[in-house]
């Protein structure tokens, strides 16, 4: 049954009621998981007494416009939506306020909230000790998991049946069969929708979780350095089969690939496959969503060994406060009531929260009863979850260097450069930023 | 017989001359063709066949009927109508007195005022952020009007000083002898002469700040939220409405192409005057 509602997350003896009165904003990205707040608030107004002006912004513009809030200090908003590697950013600029000060305060903090009930991976991506090189979930709690993504492999089930494919479960015969299936549904057609633009988000999905599945990793430390090491024979290997894929069954407009176009293709029947975020699939594969909606399934992100665990990378959205906040209690308050175990369950249920961060909500029979009209979505999270984690190193300059990166892809791929000297010439530059940093 | 040589490779000419913008004009066209198709394509088969699809007018009742995109449009047209009339009040006698006055720094002032077109709103948005929250203004009309002065101010008073410099100033002696104040000069001769470039350049001014978004997306928010910002939110995580988007762009430009056929006669001569002009 489907709730209306959220139950009231009232623990006995805590005071919800201890910032009352007061008004804070709040900024949001358009977003599903900003959706299910938004319909909360009237819940939230009630047990807290605190006014909440929010504010939403566009997904393609809402950091720009965060960045710029945060930078003039002006304490607004008091709470805003961010993801891990703009958390890195924002904390190293001293703009976010540390929460553990709040969450292991039992004045401020209900008993409910129960962090143990949040997947370990996915709370540990709001932790960072501020020192780059230094992996994500050490440290000082700067944000709290909303919801999240991991990377997994979408296909036409209806398709593969028909044909008698099996789902590819290594990147070699993911490579192989991305080829094979060039033009399966028709000219123009092809074997998988992968991100290509010159941008971060073209590395962190599916690349980054087989270049981490490879063994290859973004950054060592040295001699008291943050060194790349992109140019290694691991990461370069990699990157060729990577590369190979994309040449032989990726679209054909790659480099202008975005979430956006990557989910309308597979969703059109145009792509046989997706590699990018489960949340991205099932929007697409929700009923009526798309041409192909009915006929779309999910399988774990392929291993680069068979029998080995596939290692997906995450993006997980998140709540954070701005360090210049005037209102930190009631801040803190709306944060610990939207990624709290009540709300977390009802938006799962009622809402389209489809990662909800919390194991609790997981457990729900009627939230695997309503992921259960999407085959295989279930069982894909239950089989990566595991090993779900950030798979960068953390670092000030992630954005110029994911940036870089892509960039040295499209070459690759695109205007077929030797893939060893491509790499090694962004391991170099990569680190002519990196070598400033203070590791201590 | 004659006639018929000569005529031949002229007939020739026009047809190659005409075939060759008619091949221009549907180059140019395009986009705005695509856009139209896409507004009345159902997403079942936005991604079909490019011009066989059922048309339909559910993307126009999707962004008028259930978003408040229709709220959007109407701040963008008061913010932009109020920043070109603004614009208007300061820009012409500024145009005037750098056209006509000579005093200490004209050219400075002038150049002043062109550069701040030159740098890009995002170089200026921080400190423009942080004036704006000091004074309150951030989310409001009267914030974004005076802020889309930059935008407008510049291109209006450089285009009106090149139209009131090619007004010979014995026109302007000649009403005063007639018995004109400066006033009745300015307003009853002066301005009736510029009339063509004013609304020009007022229509240019009104297409850049309609189309103003970094400003409107970092200064504005809810309450003034324009509708080159909304239509961004047809494209989001769960929900890519391309047919949205393309019915959100077609009725955002029309307000600009009424505009602009409605005023086609002084805008012609606007935008042509001074080309011609020794």
């Amino acid at each position: 049954m489907l709730l209306a509602h959220p139950p009231a997350a009232s623990a006995q003896g805590f005071d919800w009621k201890q910032a009352s009165g007061t008004t804070i904003h709040v900024s949001l990205n358009q977003h599903p998981y900003a959706e299910a707040i938004i319909k909360h608030l009237p819940a939230f107004k009630d047990m807290t007494g605190i006014d909440v002006q929010y504010e939403i912004t566009p997904e393609e513009n809402y950091f720009d416009k965060v960045t710029t809030a945060l930078s003039s200090s002006s304490g607004n908003p008091d709470v805003f939506m961010t993801g891990i590697y703009q958390m890195w950013d924002y904390a190293s600029a001293k703009r976010m306020e540390p929460l553990d000060q709040f969450l292991n305060n039992p004045a401020m903090t209900s008993p409910d909230y129960n962090t143990s009930d949040i997947f370990e991976g996915v709370f540990n991506g709001g932790k960072w000790d501020l020192k780059p090189g230094s992996p994500s979930g050490t440290g000082t709690l700067y944000s709290l998991p909303l919801g999240f993504e991991m990377y997994s492999l979408g296909y036409n089930k209806k398709y593969f049946d028909s044909k008698g494919i099996e789902v590819p479960k290594t990147f070699g015969d993911l490579v192989a069969l991305s080829k094979k299936l060039k033009g399966w549904n028709g000219p123009g057609s092809y074997g998988i929708a992968v991100r290509g633009t010159r941008n971060w988000a073209t590395i962190h999905p599916g690349y980054m979780s087989v270049f981490t599945n490879a063994g290859a990793k973004d950054f060592s430390i040295k001699d008291g350095k943050l060194v790349s090491e992109l140019a290694e024979p691991v990461s370069v290997d990699i990157t060729k089969q990577y590369a190979t894929m994309i040449r032989d069954g990726g679209p054909p407009g790659w480099s202008n690939y975005t979430w956006y176009q990557c989910g309308a293709d597979f969703g059109a029947g145009k792509a046989a496959m997706l590699l990018d975020a489960d949340s991205l699939g099932y929007f697409t594969a929700a009923p009526g969503a798309a041409k192909e909606s009915s006929n779309l399934a999910f399988a774990p992100i392929p291993v680069l060994k068979e029998g080995t665990e596939p290692t997906p990378n995450q993006w997980v959205w998140q709540l954070g406060m701005n360090s210049s906040s005037k209102d930190k209690k009631a801040a803190w308050l709306f944060i610990q009531y939207f990624t709290g175990p009540d709300h977390v369950k009802w938006a799962a249920l009622n809402a389209k929260l489809v990662d909800p961060p919390r194991q609790s909500a997981w457990a729900q029979p009627e939230f695997k009863q309503k992921l259960s009209a999407i085959p295989g979505f279930y069982e894909t999270f239950q089989a990566q979850i595991k090993n779900t984690s950030v798979k960068f190193t953390p670092q000030p300059f992630f954005i110029q260097s994911t940036t870089e990166w892509a960039a040295a892809l499209q070459k690759i791929v695109l205007s077929g450069a030797d893939p060893d000297k491509t790499m090694k010439d962004l391991s170099k530059r990569i680190d002519k930023d990196t070598s400033k940093l203070k590791l201590n | 017989m004659n006639d018929t040589k000569t005529n031949g490779p002229k007939i020739l000419e026009a047809i190659g001359r005409n075939g060759l913008l008619l091949c221009y004009a549907l180059f140019a066209l395009f986009p705005l063709l695509w856009m139209l198709i896409l507004s009345f394509k159902p997403d079942s088969e936005m991604f079909g066949s490019p011009f066989v699809f059922h048309p339909t007018l559910d993307n126009f009742r999707a962004v008028l009927g259930q978003s408040d995109f229709l709220g959007a449009l109407v701040h963008n047209l008061v913010i932009s109508v109020l920043a070109v009339c603004l614009s208007l009040i300061v820009g012409v006698p500024a145009a005037y007195a750098l056209a006509r006055f000579q005093f200490k720094g004209r050219e400075d002032i002038a150049f002043t005022f062109l550069s701040f077109r030159f740098a890009p709103e995002i170089l200026v948005i921080i400190p423009l952020y942080l004036i704006y929250q000091k004074l309150g203004l951030i989310d409001s009309y009267t914030g974004l009007i005076w802020v889309y002065q930059l935008i407008s101010l510049p291109l209006l008073i450089w285009i009106l000083r090149g139209f009131f410099e090619d007004i010979s100033p014995d026109i302007e002696s000649a009403a005063q002898l007639d018995g004109y104040t400066w006033w009745q000069v300015f307003f009853k001769v002066l301005l009736p002469l510029i009339r063509p470039g004013l609304v020009a350049a007022a229509l240019l001014c009104f297409i850049f700040c309609w189309n103003s978004f970094t400003f409107a997306l970092q200064l504005g928010g809810g309450r003034t939220q324009t509708s080159t910002v909304a239509m961004m939110r047809f494209l989001a995580s769960d929900t890519v409405h391309y047919g949205w988007v393309a019915a959100a762009a077609l009725i955002s430009a029309l307000p600009e192409v009424i505009l602009a056929i409605l005023i086609q006669k002084h805008l012609v001569r606007g935008l042509s005057f001074g080309a011609v002009k020794g």
